[in-house]
């Protein structure tokens, strides 16, 4: 249960609130690099923390991304021309560069003293990996570039994918938190997903129905480890990070990359949900190209727009006879729509006030706490924790552990992310 | 293929079924009796945190103290009562360490909880610890662990799942 002012509080993003606030102290993905993938390619709206904005690569290969409408009327550049290192509305000819700043004005005759004083607001992107990251806070609050490993890692062993989820950004993020989950709604796939399929932790993930899990108290976030029954003398231990305030990483599986979610707020009712797969020591295999754009995994097969096949209005293709005959346990294709068709189904922003929670949910409530601390302590002028490179630099973990070792002694080092270390996985 | 895919239909269709205006009509009606929780400090430490929690205002939630070997349990008044009596209509069990001590006790409140079939979680009252007695003699008897623990933990616990 949550009060609906601490509800509000976490789950309104626009400009002004309180978490929104918190959000501007972070880099965030905002497109996939794809979307830009040349100089002088179509713009691209962008909707991100309640804000539109347009996105451009300019003719130098320089990404812009500020207010979606010309200063002059308010049009969308949209339809702007992308040309000559600046975008070009198409109304009346203002054009403006990758900063917001006007550099022509055709209507005026002294053309460089008033383009000095027309700006749109603009905000830094950069692309790391193959995502387009912007930071839309205080530029004296900037942080360092984000440092997350899958960004790190050489071309070829990061792959990306973006989904739109039509729910508050904390819905899904508590999915991603919640891992007594998986044993229910993803336990068809365990088997079956090529991206899944074939460890050892799977075996002990069916052989162990009722975990246990630890919530552990982490600089940046959380570690949740949930702890099932391996060998006689074992542990079978699965560690989640999350870090503030919307990366999640799942352990891992074998030697199948390693994946994770950012869970970016587009407005209070929708989100992104950029999902990725990356290998710290290999290049990923054509076969898990093929798997990773088909769908699988984490991702899904989407449209155009980045909107899944299997969404609200078609059902989530539900397949009753895959529900009754155990293919799926939801009767709902593949994990990522497991997921958000379930979190979508509780409504765009959730009435926490309703909910039952029960103690296996206590990393949902512990994050939800960190949250709203980190809210209030910004609020009182402290920095936020999650956007510096030390926390960031993390990864989940599959292992089995001596019974009598916490796990976070047990992992030491292989929850910290170094190039070209192997990942710990079962 | 497709033959067996749901056909979204009216109001019953998921588009529909999820906007926020349908949401609105979500049926309200009073929420069931509050989580039947019993919260048990293992030492003095301990004690002092779960005595400042049962100050609040709570549903069915009730605070006890024990030490080994945690055949009984001691109201935050200071009567002496039973586990056995004290745990048989509860659901949850949550107990509460500092310093690791009473070990047999948290053994003894594991084994009745499994055996009754009782949710299990356990705080690691050690701020900044990531490794402490209180965490090991835990583990093997809680579901459920914060490590480590903070004092307002305890309360958000409670107030989540509606104790």
């Amino acid at each position: 249960m949550l009060r609906t002012e601490i509800n509000e509080l976490l789950t309104q993003t626009g400009p002004g609130t309180p978490m929104g606030d918190l959000f501007r102290r972070y880099w965030q993905p905002v497109l996939l690099a794809e979307e830009l993938p040349e100089n002088d390619c179509p713009p691209v709206r962008v909707k991100v923390l309640s804000e539109r904005l347009v996105a451009f690569r300019d003719s130098s290969g320089r990404y812009g991304l500020m207010d979606e409408f010309c200063a002059h009327r308010g049009a969308s550049l949209w339809f702007g021309r992308n040309e000559e290192n600046g975008l070009r509305c198409p109304y009346h000819g203002w054009k403006y560069d990758v900063t917001g700043q006007a550099v022509d004005v055709p209507s005026e005759a002294d053309n460089g003293n008033f383009c000095a004083s027309v700006k749109l607001k603009s905000y830094p992107t950069v692309k790391l990996g193959d995502v387009l990251w912007a930071y839309l806070g205080d530029p004296d609050k900037q942080p360092p570039l984000p440092e997350w490993e899958a960004y790190t890692v050489p071309d070829g062993q990061v792959f990306t994918s973006k989904r739109l989820q039509e729910c508050n950004w904390l819905q899904a993020l508590e999915g991603g938190i919640d891992s007594s989950h998986v044993t229910f709604l993803h336990g068809g796939n365990l088997d079956t997903d090529p991206l899944f399929k074939g460890s050892k932790g799977n075996e002990y993930n069916k052989g162990d129905l009722k975990p246990f899990f630890e919530v552990v108290d982490y600089e940046g976030g959380l570690l949740i480890g949930a702890r099932r029954n391996a060998e006689e003398e074992t542990y079978y231990w699965r560690v989640t990070p999350w870090v503030l305030p919307n990366f999640t990483m799942v352990p891992p599986r074998g030697d199948h990359p390693v994946h994770g979610h950012f869970w970016v707020p587009i407005d209070d009712e929708n989100c992104w949900a950029y999902s990725f797969d990356y290998h710290p020591t290999r290049q990923l295999t054509e076969t898990e190209l093929e798997a990773m754009r088909a769908g699988k995994g984490v991702h899904s097969a989407n449209d155009a727009a980045y909107r899944p096949l299997a969404n609200k209005d078609n059902d989530y293709l539900m397949d009753r006879d895959a529900q009754r005959r155990g293919v799926t346990y939801s009767g709902i294709e593949g994990i990522a729509l497991q997921d958000s068709s379930l979190q979508e189904s509780m409504g765009p922003i959730v009435d926490r006030t309703k909910e039952r929670l029960v103690a296996t949910d206590a990393g949902i409530i512990k994050a939800r706490q960190k949250l709203r601390k980190a809210v209030l302590a910004l609020q009182d002028g402290v920095d936020p924790v999650g956007n510096r490179p030390q926390d960031q630099k993390v990864r989940s973990v599959a292992t089995v552990l001596p019974r009598e070792q916490a796990f976070v002694d047990g992992i030491g080092e292989a929850m910290k992310a170094e190039p070209g270390k192997p990942h710990t996985s079962v | 293929m497709f033959e067996n895919l749901s056909i979204p239909v009216g109001p019953s269709s998921c588009a529909e079924a999820t906007t926020a205006k349908e949401a609105a009509y979500r049926i309200d009606y009073p929420l069931p009796a509050a989580r039947n929780t019993r919260i048990i400090a293992l030492d003095s430490e301990a004690a002092a945190i779960v005595r400042g929690a049962s100050e609040l205002e709570w549903g069915q939630a009730r605070f006890y103290e024990t030490s080994d070997p945690g055949t009984d349990l001691v109201t935050m008044d200071g009567r002496t009562v039973s586990l056995e009596g004290e745990i048989a209509e509860s659901n949850t069990i949550v107990m509460v360490s500092a310093s690791g001590e009473n070990a047999a006790a948290m053994a003894h409140l594991g084994e009745v909880c499994y055996n009754r079939g009782i949710m299990t979680a356990g705080l690691a009252m050690t701020p900044g610890n990531l490794d402490s007695d209180a965490l090991h003699n835990l583990r093997p008897h809680a579901r459920v662990l914060l490590v480590p623990a903070e004092p307002d933990d305890l309360v958000e616990l409670l107030w989540a799942t509606r104790a």
